[in-house]
């Protein structure tokens, strides 16, 4: 699917022209005359990036970037202001936005932003899917795998891990293939990482 | 006053008036004994009322001589008998008070008149009597001083050619009509004055009408020179105030305003870039670059408009009166306020009747009444956080008028202020001067219109004005 430009933005000439310059660029843009009604949009999943105007009707740009991060929503946000000051721009890119344009802007700089947006955005995504692949890869353990996993990634050897959990070498041993098997680690190395993606906490050795 | 009469004519019509009741009482003598005694006293009567005292007792003396020699007994002889005389006494009383009666009674009638002349003449607005063709008859003193001209160059000239303009003389001639049906007619005009130089004056003109005609007019001017220049002036100070006032918010408003022109700007900006994009393509795609273009000069003009509003704001100009659409008026106002209710978190919701007839005034007057309607809404929402801030503006039609309404859900005012509010220099913000209602109201007044405020429940303010529909085209 193709790359998603939103604009959100009042003023109706500026819309249009914004959608004319990403058009000449081959870019899609969805408009939108405020927050509100992005709000209410249902957005595809592809890589996308959102230039807001600071000062609309209604909910403002700054709060409709606070409102994003509060639902998990991370659309880079590039904003685009008549007359930003510079409290208001720090306070905008402290909360993560890429960038904060005054108009009228270069249109390559308002291009570049959204390029590097996108891309943020492909990256993030790509993560995030990678992310969500390993944890369904977590979920098809077994309890005792589960319970194995820690004490493994924390560098036990497998008699020691035995007697923490009390079973014997051998049973630990097939665990443990399971273990690398269903996580498709092809190394120890791999399930590390793994672990590390997955935020699996090290155990504390047993004194 | 009228001048005595000489003596001799007095002293002589009281001995015609004493001789024809001779000649009437000799002729009646033989049908009416006694009606000499009527002759007689009426002669006395008339003779003083209209010599004044001594002519009357004069036609008493002869009376009584005529009497004694031709109707008291001896007959055609000066003496009287003895039984006569009390008859003769009693007719010489008579006679004494019946002339007294005809001089006071004359004394009165001349007292009155040189009153009503008095009165006439030292009353301090011009006085004019034409007939009723116009001839002047009289004129006060006043009258003189006012149009320089003296009683003399006055007499037997119609007041048409003497003080009324080329200009006005439709309105003159109109006015000559009304009163010729026997109406009054009230003016404030233009007068000529024996200079040739122009005199304001309100007039009041009315028949005087007898047997059921019309014989002559009275017109009674006042001068208003110089309350007209008084309320000229004061409609400059107020102009004056008004354009300030606008300069105000103006200044207020800069950065939102700025943000408007701003707009449009940016927007030619990107398109620009755009149609530089297209047109760079290989091939080039001239019709997309186009309706870039087309964009760009929209977005111009958009922006050229917002500037020449601000211009006519800030322009003191004079007054200029236009049909207006008021509903135009109010959309401009909300071009010009939007950013700022975007800054400060306000919604505008619109509710303008269709078709509204046009009325008559000021654009830009109009434009300040509503600028500063608007802005005393947001400023009164400034506080508000507890619910939504609200503009609502509604036009509507009234049988007559045009009617305008802002409410909003602001901190209103109290009670006691309800009337304070309209007052100069009054003001609930910090930083306001307190003229922006004050400069409002005088300003609908002027256009004819009323502005007034209500508190709204449960919350802020309505403030309505009123204009008169145009229903003339001049």
């Amino acid at each position: 699917m193709k790359d998603q430009v939103f604009v959100v933005e009042d003023d109706s000439s500026m819309r249009n022209a914004l959608k004319n310059l990403l058009r000449s660029v081959g870019l899609e843009a969805r408009l939108f005359a405020s927050a509100q009604e992005f709000l209410e949009d249902k957005r595809p999943e592809v890589p996308s990036c959102l230039i807001l105007d600071v000062r609309l009707p209604g909910i403002s740009g700054l709060d409709l970037q606070k409102e994003l991060a509060k639902a998990n929503i991370h659309i880079p946000i590039i904003f685009i202001t008549a007359h930003g000051d510079i409290p208001m721009s720090v306070r905008a890119m402290k909360a993560g936005a890429v960038e904060f344009l005054t108009k009228p802007f270069r249109d390559q700089d308002l291009l570049d932003a959204i390029q590097a947006s996108l891309s943020q955005d492909r990256v993030r995504r790509q993560k995030a899917g990678e992310l969500a692949e390993l944890e369904k890869r977590l979920q098809s353990l077994t309890p005792r795998e589960r319970e194995l996993l820690p004490l493994v990634v924390s560098g036990r050897s497998n008699k020691e891990v035995a007697a923490e959990i009390g079973t014997s070498e051998i049973t630990v041993k097939v665990h443990r293939g399971n273990l690398m098997r269903k996580m498709q680690a092809a190394t120890f190395a791999d399930l590390l990482r793994m672990a590390a993606e997955l935020k699996i906490p090290h155990t504390q050795r047993q004194a | 006053m009228q001048t005595p009469r000489s003596a001799y004519i007095r002293y002589g019509v009281a001995l015609v008036f004493v001789g024809a009741a001779l000649g009437l009482s000799l002729l009646l003598r033989s049908l009416v004994p006694d009606a000499f005694l009527i002759f007689f006293l009426s002669a006395v009567m008339l003779a003083g009322w209209f010599g004044r005292m001594g002519a009357g007792l004069f036609a008493v003396v002869v009376s009584m001589g005529l009497v004694g020699y031709y109707f008291i007994a001896p007959h055609q002889a000066f003496a009287v008998e003895v039984e006569e005389l009390p008859y003769f006494l009693a007719f010489l009383f008579s006679a004494v008070v019946t002339s007294w009666l005809g001089s006071a009674r004359r004394h009165a009638e001349e007292k009155q008149r040189a009153h009503l002349d008095e009165l006439f003449e030292q009353t301090p607005e011009a006085i004019l009597l034409v007939n009723a063709h116009d001839r002047v008859l009289r004129v006060n003193k006043e009258f003189t001083r006012m149009f320089g001209y003296t009683a003399r160059e006055l007499a037997d000239r119609t007041s048409l050619d003497l003080i009324i303009p080329p200009r006005v003389r439709a309105e003159a001639l109109q006015s000559r009509e009304r009163l010729a049906a026997g109406q009054h007619v009230n003016l404030e005009t233009v007068r000529t004055r024996r200079d040739g130089s122009y005199v304001d004056v309100s007039e009041v003109s009315f028949p005087v009408i007898a047997d059921g005609k019309c014989i002559a007019y009275y017109t009674i001017f006042r001068d208003i020179s110089e309350r007209k220049r008084a309320f000229e002036q004061l409609q400059k100070a107020q102009a004056e105030l008004a354009h300030l006032s606008r300069i105000t918010t103006m200044g207020e408003l800069a950065s939102s305003i700025a943000h408007e022109i701003n707009q449009p700007i940016g927007a030619i900006a990107t398109n620009g870039n755009a149609a530089v994009r297209w047109l760079g393509q290989n091939p080039p795609h001239v019709e997309d670059a186009g309706e870039a273009l087309e964009c760009i000069v929209r977005d111009a003009n958009r922006a050229a408009q917002v500037i020449g509003r601000i211009r006519s704001l800030l322009t003191k100009n004079q007054t200029a009166m236009f049909h207006l659409d008021i509903n135009e008026v109010i959309r401009e106002v909300l071009v010009l306020t939007r950013e700022e209710m975007n800054r400060r978190g306000t919604a505008a919701k619109t509710d303008l009747a269709a078709y509204l007839p046009p009325v008559l005034g000021d654009r830009v007057q109009l434009q300040q009444v509503l600028l500063n309607l608007i802005m005393n809404s947001l400023d009164a929402m400034n506080a508000i956080s507890d619910r939504p801030r609200e503009l609502r503006i509604k036009s509507s039609r009234d049988p007559d008028s045009v009617s305008v309404q802002v409410q909003d859900s602001g901190q209103g005012w109290e009670a006691r202020h309800s009337t304070a509010i309209f007052d100069a220099f009054f003001t609930t913000k910090k930083d306001g001067i307190g003229m922006g209602l004050t400069i409002s109201r005088s300003i609908i007044e002027a256009h004819g219109g009323r502005l007034w405020a209500e508190r709204a429940a449960p919350h802020g303010a309505i403030l309505h004005f009123t204009l008169p529909i145009a229903v003339k085209f001049e």
